[in-house]
C-alpha cells in the first residue's frame, strides 16, 4: 500500500484582530479503511484558450482505458490554475455533459489558485450526460494552463 | 486589506516509482483582483448521523458570484465514518475521518449552499469560510 499525505496551512496575521493559523494533515486512505490510496492519474497539464466548456476529467475515458475510478469512495482531486492572471478565472463545475444546464459550478480558480477536494467520481455509462465529470470554463480566450491530479482507489 | 495564504503540500514516497512532492501556495484574493479577502467565519459542529442533508454554510445574495474559499475538515477518528459534502444537491464527495478539503466557492445563487450529510454516525466537522460578501438576516 502507498502512503500519501496532504497537508494544508492557512495563515493570516491581519484578517482578524488575532492571527489565524489552520493546519491539518490527512493521510489519504481507501474508503472505510486505513489502507492507503494506491492509484493516481498522475499530474496532468492542459492548456485552454477558448471560453467554452471543456470536459477536463472525463470519467468514461478512465473506464475505456481500464483505470476505473470507483464512485462514491475516497478519491481526491487536485486542480491548480497555473496562470499568473489574477483577473481571469476558470469555472470549475461538477456534473453532466451540458455544462450550462446540468452541472453545478462549485467555484472559480483565478491565476495561482488551487483546490483539493474529495471527488465522488460517479460513472454511470459511456454517455457523458450521466456521469459526474469535471468541466472547466475559462473566462477569457487568453491561454490558461491547468494542472490536475486524481488519487483514487 | 488582509493577507491570507493557503499552502498545500502533497507528498508520497511510494504512490509512484518516483517520490511525489507537490507544493502550492496561494493568496486569497477578492474576485478578479489582488486585494485580499477580508471577511472570515469559522466553526466546529457535530453533524447528526441521521442521513439528513444539512446546510453547513449558507449561500447568501451578497456573496453570489464573488470569490470565496471554504475549508472543511472531518475530525472523527474512526476510519469508517464520513460525511457527504454537496452543493445545491450536487454531491462533491465523501469526506472521511481525518480528511480535509479546500476549494473556491462562487455561490452562483442563493441555492448554492454547502451541504453536509452524515449517513450513519455523528461526525465532528470544522470549517472556515474566507469571503467578500454576506447578506445579513434581519432580527
Amino acid at each position: 500500500m502507498a502512503t500519501t499525505t496532504a497537508a494544508i496551512t492557512i495563515t493570516s496575521t491581519d484578517i482578524s484582530d488575532n492571527s489565524i493559523a489552520i493546519s491539518n494533515t490527512a493521510t489519504l486512505t481507501k474508503a472505510g479503511s486505513t489502507t492507503g490510496l494506491d492509484k493516481t492519474s498522475g499530474l496532468r497539464r492542459r492548456t485552454l484558450a477558448a471560453e467554452t466548456s471543456v470536459d477536463l476529467i472525463q470519467l468514461d475515458h478512465f473506464q475505456e482505458t481500464g483505470e476505473v475510478l470507483t464512485g462514491n469512495t475516497a478519491a481526491k482531486l487536485y486542480i491548480k490554475n497555473v496562470s499568473s492572471h489574477t483577473d481571469e478565472h476558470v469555472k470549475v463545475c461538477i456534473g453532466q455533459e451540458d455544462a450550462n444546464a446540468d452541472t453545478e459550478e462549485i467555484g472559480r480558480l483565478f491565476g495561482g489558485d488551487w483546490m483539493f477536494i474529495p471527488y465522488a467520481a460517479v460513472w454511470t455509462s459511456a454517455d457523458h450526460a450521466t456521469n459526474q465529470d469535471v468541466y472547466v470554463i475559462p473566462s477569457s480566450t487568453d491561454s490558461v494552463t491547468l494542472e490536475w491530479m486524481i488519487i483514487y482507489e | 486589506m488582509a493577507t491570507t495564504t493557503a499552502t498545500l503540500t502533497l507528498t508520497s514516497t511510494d504512490l509512484l516509482s518516483d517520490s511525489l512532492s507537490l507544493s502550492s501556495t496561494q493568496t486569497l484574493y477578492k474576485d478578479g483582483t489582488t486585494t485580499g479577502l477580508e471577511q472570515y467565519e469559522s466553526g466546529r459542529v457535530v453533524v447528526p448521523g441521521d442521513d439528513t442533508n444539512y446546510i453547513l454554510i449558507d449561500s447568501t445574495a451578497a456573496g453570489n458570484d464573488k470569490h470565496a474559499f471554504i475549508y472543511v475538515a472531518n475530525k472523527n477518528t474512526s476510519e469508517g465514518h464520513y460525511v457527504i459534502i454537496a452543493m445545491n444537491d450536487t454531491v462533491i464527495g465523501r469526506l472521511y475521518a481525518g480528511d480535509w478539503m479546500f476549494m473556491p466557492w462562487s455561490q452562483t445563487d442563493v441555492s448554492a449552499d454547502i451541504e453536509v450529510k452524515a449517513p450513519s454516525e455523528a461526525n465532528t466537522i470544522e470549517y472556515a469560510l474566507f469571503h467578500e460578501g454576506k447578506t445579513f438576516v434581519a432580527a
